[in-house]
């Protein structure tokens, strides 16, 4: 058993490095009346009253609309990052073009503060009428997601054979029809793994959904507060625990299920930018 | 001009259009609040006259130089970017070094140990304030029913403590998760080699893995100090600015004087300060990077 060590330890920064989900999700099992007695992770009597609260519509609380919102913003955040990033990075593998300075200034965004972008993005949107919308989260969410997407596309084009630019253009066809019928096909696997990563991460996001959102377009991770202050008195830690396990699920969910590819193209995107 | 034969200079335009787009968007949504920022800096401004600002110098400047908050804002930052990052990639090295051999044949077992880097830190800060919950919360229980006593841990003397710790494990999963992919990439010849020479375990990691894996170090080290440096979401939502104004980082200040005190100006004086900041370390970092590139 020369391994029992390393499993001890590898179970332990499991259970410590995951702890504050595992409290959440024992505690979102346990009734008022439970809670006030037993703070500890065990659960007596396990019930669903606090998801039962949570997902029912009340005339200030709607679940359902803040993960719509989550939802919405976050597959524009996602998805319009690879539509920019996509060509522009065909552009640097293939073409050269903007190897010296768009590329390293996107990159760069991921260690500039965006919080200094954030109040003329508030009184741009104000004037706009983006404030409070699902689309003016979203294109503020691009932003959050394109250091990322630009170098993982850029670094999967430049790891393709350049052979197969060279016969497609042999065959007459132009560079908008090989990087969309030739390159996009070949690079499907690094463009799901961005997407999914863009997803989570704008998910994720925090700032600017407080700050730019009020009522129509908050997304879950700012909406999920309200719940504690909900009932007027002391916060109810059943329901606050739920609304928090059903917030924190779909990220989890799809990090669980594509860990293999996160953590390859997280590695990528930090080392090669 | 048929795109199937590109003369130099017709190629160098559809490689420019490509970029085009995502030129566009970075010159409208990072380009122009840039501009807004550095004329606001130097304008008086309140949310009454927020469409027609009028020039006064360098006077917020001044205000945000001169407050005392900004400085402790920026004192907290820095604590807060250092101890973290030093933290994270000591424990994260340690656990990729160690756990590697049960990991080679394992893969599965990282899913559990990136889990962390799925949640949203937002939400972290909201669930750390039930851990920690002085009455329903399972650390100060615990704490209590074995050694009956439990530390406060989010008064002004200890918050900031708390907070690292907070950041820390969330975060000690990237940096393993880096150095634990640069200790895989290492060829196992280079082992053996050391090993025919008679090296030990320790001397190869000192000797020979860890100079191996100096540049991801660096890597993680800076990606996670930034992270660090400009927190936001996790101090938020457990504490906000802390009793007193004890946990007020960097992000918390500029969004505190712009949205709670309405000190437009100052808040984005600071911002501007901020972004100098960044930029100039930027700019030393590619020096360096570009310094050593050629040499070695």
């Amino acid at each position: 058993m020369k391994r029992a060590p390393r499993w001890i330890v590898y179970v332990v920064a499991v259970l410590v490095l995951n702890f504050p989900v595992i409290v959440t999700l024992v505690t979102s099992f346990k009734s008022g009346g439970e809670l006030s007695v037993n703070p500890g992770l065990w659960v007596n009597q396990p019930t669903f009253d606090n998801y039962l609260k949570v997902l029912t519509v009340s005339d200030r609380l709607n679940i359902y609309g803040y993960l719509g919102n989550s939802l919405v913003a976050s597959l524009i955040g996602s998805l319009l990052a690879i539509a920019l990033t996509f060509p522009a990075a065909y552009a640097v593998a293939r073409g050269n073009f903007g190897r010296r300075l768009l590329l390293p200034t996107v990159v760069n965004l991921r260690a500039v503060p965006l919080i200094i972008f954030a109040i003329p993005i508030y009184m741009m949107f104000q004037w706009l009428g983006l404030l409070d919308t699902q689309l003016g989260l979203g294109l503020i969410l691009t932003i959050v997601n394109l250091p990322l997407a630009f170098i993982v596309l850029a670094n999967a084009i430049a790891d393709l054979p350049i052979e197969l630019d060279e016969a497609a253009r042999i065959d007459g066809a132009g560079t908008f029809t090989i990087m969309v019928r030739i390159i996009w096909p070949v690079t499907r696997a690094a463009v799901t793994t961005v997407a999914i990563f863009g997803f989570i991460t704008a998910w994720n996001e925090f700032l600017f959904g407080l700050m730019l959102t009020t009522t129509k377009a908050v997304p879950v991770t700012v909406g999920a507060s309200f719940f504690f202050a909900a009932s007027g008195g002391g916060v109810q830690w059943g329901p606050a625990s739920a609304v928090m396990i059903v917030g924190a699920l779909p990220p989890m969910l799809l990090g669980l299920l594509m860990y293999r590819q996160i953590g390859g193209s997280l590695t990528a995107g930090a080392v090669k930018g | 001009m048929p795109a199937s034969s590109p003369t130099t200079d017709s190629s160098a335009r559809q490689w420019a259009l490509l970029a085009t787009p995502l030129v566009v968007f970075l010159l409208l949504f990072l380009g122009f609040p840039t501009v807004v920022d550095l004329i606001y800096s130097l304008s008086r401004v309140s949310f009454e006259t927020l469409r027609s600002p009028s020039l006064s110098g360098v006077e917020n400047y001044v205000a945000a130089l001169a407050d005392p908050g900004f400085w402790s804002a920026a004192w907290f930052s820095l604590r807060f970017g250092i101890i973290t990052a030093a933290a994270e990639c000591i424990v994260g090295l340690a656990l990729a070094v160690y756990l590697a051999p049960l990991l080679e044949k394992r893969a599965w077992l990282m899913a559990p140990l990136m889990l962390p880097l799925m949640v949203a830190p937002a939400m972290v800060g909201l669930m750390y304030r039930l851990v920690l919950h002085e009455f329903v919360g399972p650390v100060p229980y615990y704490l209590y029913l074995w050694f009956g006593n439990s530390p406060t841990f989010l008064d002004a003397g200890s918050a900031f403590w708390t907070l690292v710790v907070v950041e820390s494990l969330q975060w000690t999963p990237f940096a393993f998760l880096l150095f634990y992919a640069a200790y895989e990439a290492i060829p196992d010849e280079v082992r053996q080699a050391a090993a025919i020479d008679g090296a030990n375990s320790l001397q190869t990691l000192t000797r020979i893995e860890l100079p191996l894996m100096a540049p991801t170090l660096a890597v993680a080290a800076f990606i996670r100090f930034i992270d660090g440096f400009r927190v936001f979401d996790n101090v938020y939502t457990l504490v906000g600015s802390g009793p007193g104004g004890a946990t007020t980082s960097m992000s918390i200040y500029i969004y505190e004087a712009f949205f709670k005190q309405g000190a437009i100006g100052k808040a984005i004086a600071a911002s501007v300060v901020l972004f100098a900041a960044s930029f100039a370390v930027l700019f030393v970092l590619g020096w360096l990077a570009r310094r050593r590139g050629p040499a070695t």
